[in-house]
């Protein structure tokens, strides 16, 4: 058998990257280098350490070879013996070369991210702060309507169904009662439309165009009435703040470029972050703050105890932890206990106002409310669903 | 002395592709996307390799790390556009009309000549590190002639109801054929304009059987005509691999590089053969991959709740049982495989037998000329196909 310290000749084609003219060269491999003979007469060498292998070709029992650092010299060696000699002969016969312009790449790097940065985080949002105060109402409507859809169909379980609107006519009787006791018709130029999901989520969220939706969860979570009503006046806030528009504008900006950067690998999860970052809309601290004070303003006029708000956060907020598994709307929120403070001196404030205490429903609406869903969603859902989200 | 006609070897393999093109695909669902440079390198290198007209192999040699910058540029310019203009029309799409389409439509058409610049540039990287017996093929720069042309062509197509696609593909393909270079040696694009409408007859028959089956339907209230119909659904799938095979000889064949030419001759019949194995084994094996990943939710259940097996798999709602992360990782997991085994399989029985029919029918005529072509200098191209690759463009190699 031949070994690795032999010499062996053989034959190849080569070409010199001047002339499309290929060569039939003569081979001789000594244990160091790699002697090629042109049909000329002329010969030249290759040492061992210096060859190369161009990586990644169909014929995997062939060798196409490059000295190190050469671009256009090429050695085509068929299948055979020498093939395998030269693969046993040069050592680094796979090592790559070295990465040219790191530098230059780092630039365009730090470039792209600072312009994408600067494109996402400062020029995309504060356009859409000032479009979401231009666009008509029913422009906004419209949008709204659009992003319901796709929340519903992105929170639709195994079997792709949009998750089920709850709609027992008791249920919705109370629901409108609690609305109407609200009374926010006049802060809003289109009328609030509550709808519920039968899911089991812990939370509420606001579209554009006065849609607010409660989940099944939250109103099984929910104690009483008026801590439903509080969260309802809460979610209303945001709209006449126009907060769900100026995300929803926000999206419409940032979406597209990060599908950009991310390629088409995995075309739906896009669609996914979407949804999902409208249903877990993080607004700013202003922005809670600013539903905050309009729910405890609503609240106070209506005659309901701001309170509620208060003490539906600080009991999730006791059973769930800081856990982002319930209301990541509310929880993800970093100063929480100031809110609830803020509840609490509203609170204080309406009761030296001496505001009425009517309940927020009856005890047989808030039993409809809580059907909302059908009379048993809620008993086997609750057991079937999500044993891992509670 | 003349020499004999060059044939044209292909040496791609399923297994070799198979491998590359799954390794190459998990590294860059890993990486979220970023590998996709090294991927689309290694995967040209491997096809590139693998057509080997006289025996001599072609050689892809751009780099990932160009891709990566080419991208990055991109990046910048499109990011600008596609944030702030898709802001401004979805704005003014809700205001003036009330919903998201008209935004749509507008931010495409937008997008539209973006994407002939882009598939321009895209072709001159390709060939400026595309080698073969040593030497670079190139394109010449003239990306604006080529967007306002393939502009002017598409309006054209569109308004003649698609009839006249083979006059716009030829019409492309003659401007790019013609800036096309080999070494020191041009290309040169011979036959008329009017030349691929022939290569188009059976997707007509199939178009107009479809067409008039379904009006003389509706018309006369006769569903028989409806046979019509289907008898056109049935042929236009074989008109297309027609077209594609007719339409690659007739274009390959009326290249000329100086004194030498082509000679080719693909089959329709093998490319519909292609598609209809293909699809099947793709089919097959990816049921077979949803069946062995149900297989493998079945063992996790069995592993958190054991009891469920004893009381029997009934329906999903028993997946409660997992963990809230185990379920979502076994989702990832499930949705990631299918869309990368669809990606790798789709290489494998369908890239690259297309690719090995178009390269072993086709034969170079009178390549003695080939010998006295030169080298060309390098195309120092540093944005590379960076707008190709930002851009929805689809994955043509
Ligand atoms: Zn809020």
């Amino acid at each position: 058998m031949t070994g690795a310290g032999a010499v062996l000749e053989a034959f190849a084609d080569y070409v010199d990257g001047e002339s499309a003219v290929v060569h039939r060269v003569a081979l001789r491999l000594s244990p160091d280098r790699l002697t090629i003979a042109l049909p000329d007469g002329t010969a030249f060498d290759w040492m061992a350490d210096e060859l190369r292998e161009v990586p990644d070709q169909a014929d995997s029992a062939g060798l196409v070879l490059a000295p190190a650092g050469d671009m256009l010299h090429r050695l085509h060696v068929g299948t055979g013996e020498i093939a395998r000699l030269i693969r046993l002969n040069a050592p680094a016969l796979r090592r790559r070369p070295p990465v040219e312009n790191k530098g230059k790449i780092a630039a365009w790097a730090a470039g792209a991210i600072a312009s994408v940065s600067l494109i996402i985080f400062v020029l995309v949002p504060v356009m859409a702060n000032q479009l979401a105060l231009l666009l008509p109402p029913a422009g906004e409507r419209a949008l709204g309507d659009a992003t319901f859809e796709q929340v519903r169909t992105a929170l639709g379980d195994a079997d792709f169904l949009p998750v089920e609107l709850c709609e027992t006519p008791e249920g919705l009787a109370a629901l409108t009662k609690m609305e109407a006791r609200l009374d926010v018709g006049p802060d809003l130029p289109y009328p609030v439309t509550v709808a519920v999901l039968d899911h089991d989520l812990v939370n509420a969220f606001a579209l554009p165009g006065g849609r607010v939706i409660l989940f099944r969860g939250l109103i099984e979570a929910a104690e009483n009435p008026e801590e439903v009503a509080a969260i309802l006046a809460h979610e209303i806030g945001h709209v006449v703040n126009r907060d769900p528009t100026r995300d929803a504008l926000r999206l419409a900006g940032s979406i597209g470029v990060l599908g950009l950067i991310f390629g088409d690998f995995a075309g739906g999860t896009v669609m996914l972050l979407l949804a999902n970052q409208l249903i877990n809309a993080k607004y700013s601290q202003a922005a809670e703050i600013g539903a905050d004070d309009y729910a405890h303003a609503v609240l106070t006029e209506a005659g309901l105890p701001p309170a509620a708000l208060g003490t539906f956060f600080e009991r999730l907020r006791a059973e769930h932890g800081d856990e982002a598994g319930w209301a990541a709307h509310f929880s993800t929120h970093p100063r929480m206990v100031e809110r609830v403070d803020a509840a609490l001196e509203a609170q204080a404030r309406a009761e030296a106002a001496g505001g009425a205490a009517v309940p927020a429903l009856s005890a047989s609406e808030w039993r409809d409310l809580r059907s909302i869903c059908g009379p048993n969603s809620a008993s086997e859902q609750g057991a079937a669903g999500r044993v891992g989200r509670q | 002395m003349a020499l004999r006609d060059l044939t044209t070897d292909y040496a791609g393999r399923g297994t070799p592709m198979f491998r590359l093109a799954l390794k190459t695909g998990v590294l860059t669902v890993l990486t979220l996307g970023f590998y996709r440079f090294w991927m689309k390198t290694r995967m040209r290198r491997y096809y590139w390799s693998a057509i080997r007209p006289g025996g001599q192999p072609l050689e892809f040699t751009g780099r990932p790390t160009e891709m990566l910058t080419g991208f990055l540029t991109a990046v910048v310019v499109l990011a600008f556009y596609i944030g702030l203009v898709n802001l401004i029309l979805m704005f003014l799409s809700f205001s003036l009309f009330g919903g998201d389409a008209p935004a749509y439509l507008l931010s495409f058409l937008g997008l539209v000549p973006m994407i002939f610049f882009a598939q321009y540039r895209a072709r001159r990287y390709i060939l400026a590190r595309t080698r073969w017996r040593g030497i670079r093929f190139g394109l010449e720069p003239g990306v604006k002639g080529y967007v306002w042309r393939a502009s002017l062509w598409w309006i054209v197509t569109i308004l003649s109801a698609g009839i006249l696609w083979p006059v716009k593909t030829f019409e492309l393909e003659k401007y790019r054929t013609d800036r096309t270079w080999y070494g020191d040696q041009r290309f040169e694009q011979t036959g008329g304009r009017w030349s691929l409408m022939g290569a188009m007859k059976h997707v007509y028959i199939a178009a107009a059987l479809i067409g008039a089956g379904s009006a003389a339907a509706a018309l006369l209230e006769q569903p028989i005509w409806f046979v019509a119909t289907a008898m056109g659904a049935a042929w236009a799938p074989l008109g297309l691999a027609h077209w594609k095979a007719e339409s690659f000889k007739r274009l390959t064949e009326g290249k000329r590089l100086g004194e030498a030419g082509f000679r080719c001759r693909p089959r329709g019949g093998r490319i519909v053969a292609i598609y209809l194995l293909g699809g099947l084994a793709i089919a097959g094996l990816l049921i077979a991959l949803l069946f062995a990943l149900g297989m493998g939710i079945g063992i996790l259940l069995s592993v958190f709740d054991p009891e469920l097996i004893a009381q029997g798999f009934d329906d999903l709602a028993s997946l409660a049982a997992l963990p809230a992360w185990v379920a979502t990782m076994a989702g990832l997991t499930a949705y990631f495989a299918a869309f990368l085994f669809w990606g790798v399989l789709r290489e494998v029985f369908i890239t690259m037998p297309v690719a090995r029919h178009l390269a072993e029918s086709t034969e170079i005529v009178n390549p003695d000329a080939l010998n006295a072509i030169r080298q060309r200098p390098r195309d120092e191209f540093a944005e590379a196909e960076g707008f190709a690759d930002a851009l929805p463009l689809g994955d043509g190699i």
